[in-house]
């Protein structure tokens, strides 16, 4: 892993890009980890300020239609797009890994369901999963992390279940069987261990894939319910307003495109990082 | 071998040095080498020796991480350190040919062979001529070959396919890096008359790039043998494989198996070949070597002549000397 | 008598592909080999000849479609009952080890399956390093850090740790460079005369297998067409394409 990280590093420093996006990427994540006990007050204390009151020096992204002061509730946002997703990523992560590893190794009908299953999902439109899902679970918290989940296992079993083909065929695996090491002990000893760098960089991809879907929901209203806020929510909100107040749609849009932004660069140098080998001709 | 005219390949103390991102690793530490019109030479040495670096520099198609320090290549006339992209592509297409390890991958898996054939041939050759230069290749129905993919042929014939692409604008050298190592035992001896013959009726030069001696020895003129980055011997095949001026020829000789007599035991070089990360100012064999002497830790050996060859040794009369059949009795 | 390690009788593998599995190849006709203790047979052919298949079935991760296989004696059963009792060595050096687990650990690993106990297995694993001429200390390094050579020494030793009845050798040494080469081959050869286990030594290359074979087996469209003493492929084999084979050394 040492040689890993020494290519990231050297990738970060010398990629001006890159480090853009890891600056950017961290602030995003400071804010949406300490905002709530930052001093910049209540998000959703009403009459703050103005109604519509444009950015000024204390209320530096404005204020809202009910004088809520944006700032925060921009800081919110962040805060509960990066959570939701990240939690759904998360989920889909542990069971996209074992099932791909499970069609990988396994073979034969445990493979066909699994990547058939993962092509119907793949077909599925994200947002058309979104309005089933709110249809039968009602909108909020939960159907957004399940419409994030089907719209990304598939990303997931894909990518484990072909690296796990390659990697099940190596020499290791094959002396761990005829030594009689139970499945289970290939998949968790020698599988996994050697599909966790795919799985790493799918997380990042995954995870602005899970933003932009969370987002899309709770613009048309089927994510994250008020008063709480997320960037979706916010970009909803500020529509209504956008030739009156129009800071209300550029902030969180910004927000929004620069936090999908850093994790598709980060991710993009993590992969080079774990594929450096890629495109090297003739050694 | 014609040496009164000048050589197709010409190259003098090339140095060449790979950077890996934490050090510099030296590949080539001042090699020299001539090949001559239609002839076949073999460049012999194990992983890290330097021979596909020195195959690869007389095209110029190193890798991006490689730097050439010092020295000079020409080939056919035209100074490869020197030349511009458009010159470098026009000697590449017009008087080169490259056969490597592995055909499959050679090939373009999308497109047809005809196809590439076509392209390799340059122009819009007419399908009777495609298949013409597959014949010639010593590929059986050729019309059939034509319409396929790579993927619909066996080893063999891809590398034929290969071969043929690589003959097709009659190249005056053909480089071919371990063209058989990927092939099926019982056909490598084939696909290489194949590719002797073909040499042979253009008049071309070959250079084999290989760590297999058995089939040096039957199909290259000259051998070079390569080892930390220099050629440390360098003459007729039949010389230097029955009577080694070098150590480590002879240990390499001795290590292969196949010369052994039943029961005979093979006996491996002692030691790991260096990683050089600058000029070698020994000898570079000397920590592995059973001939050494004070000197070949002290002082760089040069090329000299010697027993009708060159050699890059202080001790080449002692090992040409020694008995050459260094076997033990063993089993 | 002792039995030999492994015998295999008039063993068919056919491989069912197409729809519904339609149509059938047999990569395997009818073959018959067996190993005894302290014998290496080398198994020489093409690719394509059956020659990793017929691998496959000796190390029980294929089951024949027709034709029995016994092992010592008895009927092969599954991997789990001969646990510790064969092993394998395999090609790509690169591949021979998982790139996550210190070298020790994967040298004790069918140590742990057998269920040894750790104070054992680590006297094993030392004891078995110095055999295969590495150092104790290579147990902690991990296989990036390892050349092609001490890689396959490594895998030699996982091979070898629990003192199987019977390895399968399959191109173990192809990948490695000619000096290497010898190195690998004279191991396996003192360690068998140690240990005494069968082997089975799978080669295209005819020159190393005679070297550390007593018998050796050509494999040629799924059949063995000639069986005999390795002594037989320094002079003249008796089937035309063995002699196609060694025109080539």
């Amino acid at each position: 892993m040492s040689g890993v990280a020494r290519i990231a590093r050297r990738r970060l420093r010398g990629d001006g890009l890159t480090l853009f996006g890891a600056v950017s990427l961290g602030c995003l994540l400071f804010l949406g980890i300490f905002g709530p006990w930052l001093p910049l007050g209540d998000p959703s204390r009403i009459a703050a300020g103005p109604r519509l009151g444009a950015p000024s020096a204390a209320f530096l992204f404005g204020t809202d239609e009910l004088g809520r002061d944006f700032l925060p509730r921009v800081v919110q946002g962040i805060r509960s797009t990066f959570l939701l997703s990240a939690i759904a990523v998360a989920i889909t992560a542990v069971i996209g890994t074992l099932l791909g590893m499970a069609a990988g190794y396994l073979g034969r009908h445990t493979d066909q369901i699994v990547a058939r299953g993962a092509d119907i999902l793949f077909a599925f439109p994200a947002l058309v999963a979104g309005l089933l899902v709110a249809a039968v679970m009602g909108p909020g918290q939960a159907s957004a992390i399940t419409v994030i989940s089907i719209a990304t296992l598939p990303l997931f079993i894909r990518v484990v279940r072909s690296v796990t083909l390659g990697v099940a065929g190596r020499g290791f695996v094959t002396a761990a069987e005829v030594a009689g090491a139970s499945t289970l002990r290939v998949m968790v000893v020698h599988l996994l261990p050697n599909v966790m760098g795919a799985v790493m960089v799918q997380l990042t991809y995954a995870l602005s894939i899970g933003m932009i879907i969370e987002s899309a929901l709770s613009f048309l209203g089927l994510g994250v319910q008020p008063p709480d806020a997320s960037l979706g929510s916010l970009l909803r909100q500020g529509s209504a307003y956008l030739t009156i107040a129009p800071w209300m749609v550029l902030s969180s849009g910004v927000v929004l495109s620069l936090a999908i932004m850093s994790v598709n660069l980060v991710g993009d140098a993590a992969r080079d990082a774990l594929e450096p080998l890629k495109g090297r001709p003739l050694t | 071998m014609t040496a009164m005219t000048a050589p197709l390949v010409d190259i003098a103390d090339l140095v060449i040095e790979y950077d890996t991102g934490t050090r510099q690793v030296r590949a080539i530490d001042g090699a020299a080498l001539q090949v001559f019109e239609d002839e076949t030479l073999a460049i012999v040495g194990e992983s890290g020796s330097g021979k596909t670096t020195l195959g690869m520099a007389a095209g110029r198609l190193l890798p991006p991480e490689a730097r050439v320090l010092g020295g000079r290549i020409h080939v056919a006339d035209v100074d490869v350190s020197d030349a511009d992209d458009d010159a470098l592509r026009r000697l590449r297409h017009d008087k080169l040919g490259f056969v490597f390890q592995n055909p499959t991958t050679a090939l373009d898996p999308t497109m047809r062979i005809g196809r590439q054939v076509a392209l390799a041939m340059g122009g819009r050759p007419a399908p009777e001529a495609i298949a013409e230069l597959l014949s010639r290749a010593e590929l059986n129905e050729p019309q059939r070959i034509l319409r396929a993919f790579p993927h619909e042929l066996s080893g063999g014939m891809a590398q034929r396919v290969v071969i043929a692409m690589a003959i097709a604008r009659s190249p005056q050298l053909l480089i071919a890096d371990e063209p058989t190592a990927s092939l099926d035992a019982s056909i490598r001896e084939k696909v290489m008359a194949t590719l002797g013959r073909l040499r042979a009726e253009s008049g071309a030069s070959l250079v084999i790039l290989s760590h297999d001696l058995r089939m040096i020895a039957r199909h290259a003129d000259r051998v070079a043998v390569m080892y930390g980055g220099r050629i440390v011997e360098l003459g007729a095949v039949g010389q230097v494989m029955q009577a080694p001026a070098h150590p480590y020829t002879r240990a390499l000789l001795a290590a292969a198996a196949g010369n052994e007599r039943p029961g005979e035991r093979l006996r491996p070089i002692p030691g790991t070949p260096p990683i050089l990360e600058s000029r070698c100012e020994a000898c570079a064999y000397a920590p592995r070597c059973a001939f050494r002497e004070t000197r070949c830790e002290t002082e760089r050996p040069e090329p000299r002549a010697f027993a009708g060859r060159e050699v890059v040794c202080h001790r080449a009369e002692a090992v040409i000397a020694a008995d050459q059949s260094p076997r033990q009795e063993a089993r | 008598m002792e039995p030999p390690v492994i015998a295999l009788e008039d063993v068919t593998v056919t491989y069912r592909s197409g729809f519904l599995g339609g149509t059938g190849f047999d990569a395997l006709r009818g073959v018959s080999l067996s190993v005894g203790a302290g014998e290496t047979v080398g198994l020489v052919g093409e690719s394509g000849s059956g020659k990793t298949t017929l691998g496959r079935v000796c190390l029980g991760l294929l089951r024949p479609t027709t034709g029995s296989m016994h092992f010592a004696g008895q009927p092969f059963g599954n991997l789990r009952q001969r646990r510790g009792q064969l092993s394998v060595v395999l090609q790509h050096p690169e591949w021979a080890l998982n790139p996550r687990l210190r070298c020790g650990r994967s040298v004790e690993e069918p140590l742990v399956l057998t269920g040894v106990s750790a104070a054992a297995r680590r006297a094993r694993v030392d004891e078995i390093l110095e055999q295969v001429g590495l150092d104790p200390s290579f147990a902690a390094r991990l296989p990036g850090q390892l050349s092609g050579g001490q890689r396959q020494r490594i895998a030699i030793a996982r091979a070898l740790v629990t003192h199987p009845r019977f390895i399968v050798f399959d191109e173990a040494v192809s990948a490695l460079d000619v000096s290497v080469q010898a190195q690998v081959l004279n191991l396996i050869r003192d360690l068998q005369e140690r240990h005494g286990f069968g082997a089975l030594f799978i080669s295209h290359d005819i020159a190393a297998t005679r070297y550390v074979s007593h018998r050796i087996a050509v494999m040629l469209n799924g059949e063995i067409v000639e069986d005999g003493p390795a002594g037989r492929f320094y002079g003249a084999p008796e089937h035309p394409y063995s002699r196609a084979l060694l025109a080539a050394v």
